[in-house]
């Protein structure tokens, strides 16, 4: 399992399965072909509960260091969905896979631990969800406000879609004003 | 009455006629660089297009400068570097003649850029103080490959005639010193020429050379601070301090006047004298300050130093030996 | 005795607004706190509030030599999606487009390095070369930056005979410059007196802080998603990573190994442009031609997806959700400046000052694809609150006078 050839698409799921039995959710593995000569991509995307989030990226890394491309987010009613998009399996062509990990956080009880200690490159884009999203991302090393200035108001968390979100008078509509 | 004109009214025509000199040097300057660069460059008049509309701006004292020494020092400057041309001989005459000799004049070559360090410090930026420690680095480092060039002419001239006032440039003007030498000595004096040539662009701060004043690393530097008529008077004493560096060493090593060679009468000779001297000029600031400026990169602070504490003492140095061998040999084999 | 210099917002050795601060005894660094965020536009946010058709307009302008991976990359993400296909000639013809743009965008670099390096002869040189690259692309697509050639479910203008000959002699006068370009930069004493073991930073640090682009590959990793995770006409081509140690032997990961990665690329897109005109297959460019019946489609699409891009500075990753209604839930665009801010602290630690800008400009930072990356319903910074402030001021005295 932790020869780079042998790394397939089925093979993580197998072995993420293995590993924490129902905790992981909604498996999907995606197939498409590209190009005149229909080589296959695969990606996989699967989610797991916030308990065994942190195990479940060290049990990512046991298998291959892989990249972390960004952690985007999405806010579905009571949850704030975080997904870190993985990569694993670079060097050859054709060979990497795209590893998916989604993970929900209620909005009662924002808090996710850091990765920063396994993958220090993921500093950046924690700052960034913590002010976009105002998770608390718990052991981070450095939580100033990455993007937005330093006299934002407080309180107001820009990718929010429910009250937390930007009010509608921080909205300048271009032309609705006078010149 | 001959001193009232020559103390008084030689020196505003001769600063006059430098500043309008040195411009007209660093426009073409400018425009052989832009045609080796595959560039048109500016027309001939930038210069002095440049130097009135910094005249006309605002002139512009940031808060926690010194405002004394910062206003200062321009001038300072200015004034430093049109006198060193009183005592370069330009042609045939020599402004102040018997009153200064190459020792004032390595003196006041270091004044310009001391009013420089001052005038950064005393700007109060970060940028500034970084721009003139780095100055000063410098300073220090072209003086002794300067100092080596100089005294080993000098020593040359006055070994091989018996002289009083060997430092005197009237006296390297009558001598010139590729006449005082044998085969050995001749390589020497090549050697020093090479070395004058490369003090050349640190002392003028040009690129490869130009860490104080580096526009891409610190925002300018030393100079950062200043605007409108401050900054017009470092800018001509800058171009003033080309045609002195240059005057000196065509002074030192190429002091030869063709008015000689075709027996003109006095008026005209002068005038042609100091049209060949002009000339001089012109092709030492071609090789030195356009042809590197073009072709090289700019070396940090301490790649500057390294090359010239190191590298150029040592190679001067080997000049100054050559040329005390080429005394001493005939001695010992004669 | 340490002291604190600001480099930033404003700065010439910056093409772009970023605050540096350094802490520095002498002229050593000893620590780099790196502020970005100056050149935030709320993109996304703006973005979230249009349909996929009008984003790809955004998207071209979030950079303009980066201006077509974005729309690149979120084309593939829609694709993803909702499974549309694309035709062939079309992913030969984006490949096409895509190489053009990482010649012009590595000239452009070249030409910065030098200009940061005070070598102004090189700066002139370079961009002068740059001139034909911006021709061909603007005989292909009408437009010098800002190509506004992709679409989603194919390209929108197509190559036809009459215009390849052109694209020919264009490249070939790239292959026979290339040598002189080697020669200018890689030979100089000057240049390498300057970049040799300057900015080094580690293969362990650049996979742990997960560097993208060239700036990774120089430092000997071979991360290249043309080469991994291929897409469009990578495919069928064999685009290997490139590393220093084909030319140069040994990697040591400086400044000079990446201009050495830079080059060679430029010679590597030479090459596969060559390959996609000889392999072109023939058919239509589009899925679906009228735009109207496609945002009808992607209105009643439901789905996430992916799209992941090689542009010259790295990969640039784009995430849509799409559920059913007409502008699609989340977007997140993710520029590979992004990934390679982190990268500048060890690198700058324990250099000196002159080394700051020709370290910062070695790994290429596009600081407006880099900002513009969180979502923020207040568009620019302060300027918005004062005068939201000074309106309610103002109603606030209306009302008083009532």
């Amino acid at each position: 399992m932790n020869k780079k050839s042998e790394i397939t698409p089925e093979g993580i799921v197998e072995y993420f399965k293995n590993q924490f039995g129902d905790k992981v959710i909604d498996f999907r593995v995606e197939k498409r072909k590209i190009g005149v000569k229909k080589n296959e991509q695969k990606m996989v995307w699967f989610r797991v509960e916030r308990s065994v989030f942190k195990d479940a990226v060290k049990h990512l890394l046991d298998l291959q260091f892989p990249h972390l491309s960004v952690v985007s987010g999405n806010d579905v009613g009571e949850n704030i969905e975080l997904i870190y998009h993985f990569t694993v399996n670079y060097g050859e062509h054709l060979r990497e896979i795209p590893v998916n990990i989604s993970v929900e956080v209620p909005k009662n009880d924002l808090k996710i631990p850091t990765i920063c200690d396994l993958i220090p490159g993921a500093l950046v884009t924690e700052r960034e969800k913590q002010e976009m999203f105002g998770i608390n991302v718990e052991g981070i090393p450095d939580s100033r406000r990455m993007f937005l200035p330093d006299d934002f108001p407080e309180n107001v968390y820009p990718w929010r879609k429910d009250e937390k979100g930007i009010p509608e008078k921080m909205v300048k509509k271009l032309w609705e004003e006078k010149k | 009455m001959m001193l009232i004109l020559r103390l008084l009214i030689l020196p505003v025509i001769l600063a006059v006629f430098s500043i309008f000199m040195g411009l007209i040097y660093k426009s073409v300057d400018r425009k052989l660089a832009a045609h080796m660069q595959a560039r048109i460059g500016p027309p001939l008049r930038q210069p002095f297009r440049d130097v009135r509309k910094l005249f006309i701006k605002e002139n512009i004292v940031p808060e926690n400068a010194v405002a004394w020494i910062y206003n200062l020092t321009p001038v300072l400057s200015l004034t430093a570097a049109v006198s060193i041309l009183l005592y370069i001989p330009i042609g045939s005459i020599t402004i102040l003649s018997g009153y200064g000799d190459l020792i004032l004049i390595l003196y006041l070559l270091m004044i310009p850029a001391l009013g420089m360090i001052a005038g950064g410090f005393a700007s109060g930026s970060p940028y500034a103080t970084v721009g003139a420690q780095r100055e000063m680095v410098m300073l220090m480092s072209y003086e002794f490959p300067l100092a080596i060039t100089v005294i080993s002419i000098v020593w040359k001239l006055s070994t091989t005639y018996v002289l009083t006032d060997a430092f005197s440039l009237t006296t390297l003007a009558k001598y010139p010193v590729w006449e005082a030498v044998g085969p050995v000595g001749f390589i020497g004096l090549a050697i020093l020429l090479l070395t004058l040539l490369v003090v050349t662009p640190a002392e003028l701060s040009k690129i490869p050379f130009d860490a104080p004043e580096a526009e891409t690393e610190i925002a300018g530097g030393l100079l950062a601070e200043y605007s409108g008529r401050n900054l017009a008077m470092f800018y001509l004493s800058d171009a003033v301090k080309t045609v002195a560096m240059a005057g000196i060493v065509v002074a030192l090593f190429f002091p030869y006047n063709i008015s000689v060679f075709f027996n003109l009468p006095t008026t005209i000779g002068i005038i042609v004298d100091i049209l060949f001297f002009l000339l001089k000029v012109l092709i030492i600031i071609t090789v030195c300050v356009t042809f590197v400026r073009v072709a090289a990169a700019r070396l940090k602070i301490d790649q500057v130093a390294y090359t010239y504490f190191i590298q150029l003492t040592l190679f001067g140095l080997i000049g100054l030996v050559l040329i005390v061998l080429d005394t001493i040999l005939p001695v010992l084999t004669g | 005795m340490k002291y604190t210099l600001p480099i930033g917002p404003i700065h010439p050795a910056l093409k772009e607004p970023i605050m540096f601060e350094f802490e520095i005894e002498g002229e050593k660094i000893v620590n780099v706190d790196i502020k970005p965020g100056h050149n935030h536009r709320g993109i996304e946010w703006a973005g979230m509030r249009r349909n996929p058709i009008q984003i790809i307009y955004l998207a071209e302008r979030i950079c303009g030599i980066c201006s077509a991976s974005h729309p690149f990359a979120f084309c593939m993400a829609v694709e993803n999606a909702t499974d549309i296909s694309v035709p062939d000639r079309a992913e030969y013809l984006r490949v096409i487009v895509a190489e053009l743009e990482r010649i012009h965008s590595h000239l452009l670099w070249a030409g910065v390095a030098a200009h940061e390096l005070g070598f102004d002869s090189v700066l002139y040189l370079t961009w002068r070369v740059r001139e034909k690259v911006m021709d061909i692309l603007e005989y292909l697509t009408g437009n010098r930056v800002n190509y506004a050639m992709y679409m989603i479910g194919g390209i929108r203008r197509d190559i036809t005979d009459k215009q390849i000959p052109k694209v020919k002699e264009a490249l070939n006068y790239y292959k026979g410059l290339l040598e002189k370009l080697g020669n200018i930069f890689l030979k100089d004493p000057t240049i390498r007196m300057r970049t040799r073991n300057v900015g080094v930073l580690t293969k362990e640090d650049a996979l742990k802080l997960c560097a993208v682009g060239p700036t990774a590959r120089a430092s000997g990793v071979k991360k290249d998603v043309r080469q991994d995770y291929p897409y469009a006409a990578y495919a069928d081509l064999d685009v290997k990573a490139i590393t220093p140690d084909i030319l140069a032997g040994k990697v040591v990961g400086d400044v000079y190994d990446r201009i050495i990665v830079r080059l060679l690329e430029i010679k590597q897109s030479v090459e596969i442009i060559e390959e996609c005109l000889k392999n072109m297959p023939s058919g239509e460019i589009m899925s679906e031609p009228k735009i109207p019946k496609l945002l009808i489609n992607l209105k009643k699409a439901v789905g996430e997806g992916i799209g992941r891009h090689e542009a010259p500075r790295g990969e640039v990753f784009h995430y849509v959700k799409l559920d059913g209604k007409e502008t699609p839930y989340t977007w997140k665009a993710r520029a590979p400046t992004y990934n390679n801010l982190l990268a500048w602290i060890p690198m700058l630690v324990g250099e000196q000052i002159a080394d700051i800008p020709i370290v910062a400009a070695s790994t290429d930072p596009c600081i407006a694809c880099t900002d513009r990356v969180a979502v923020i319903r207040g568009n620019k910074k302060n300027i918005l609150t004062k005068e939201i402030l000074h309106k309610m001021c103002v109603e606030k005295t209306r009302r008083l006078m009532k």
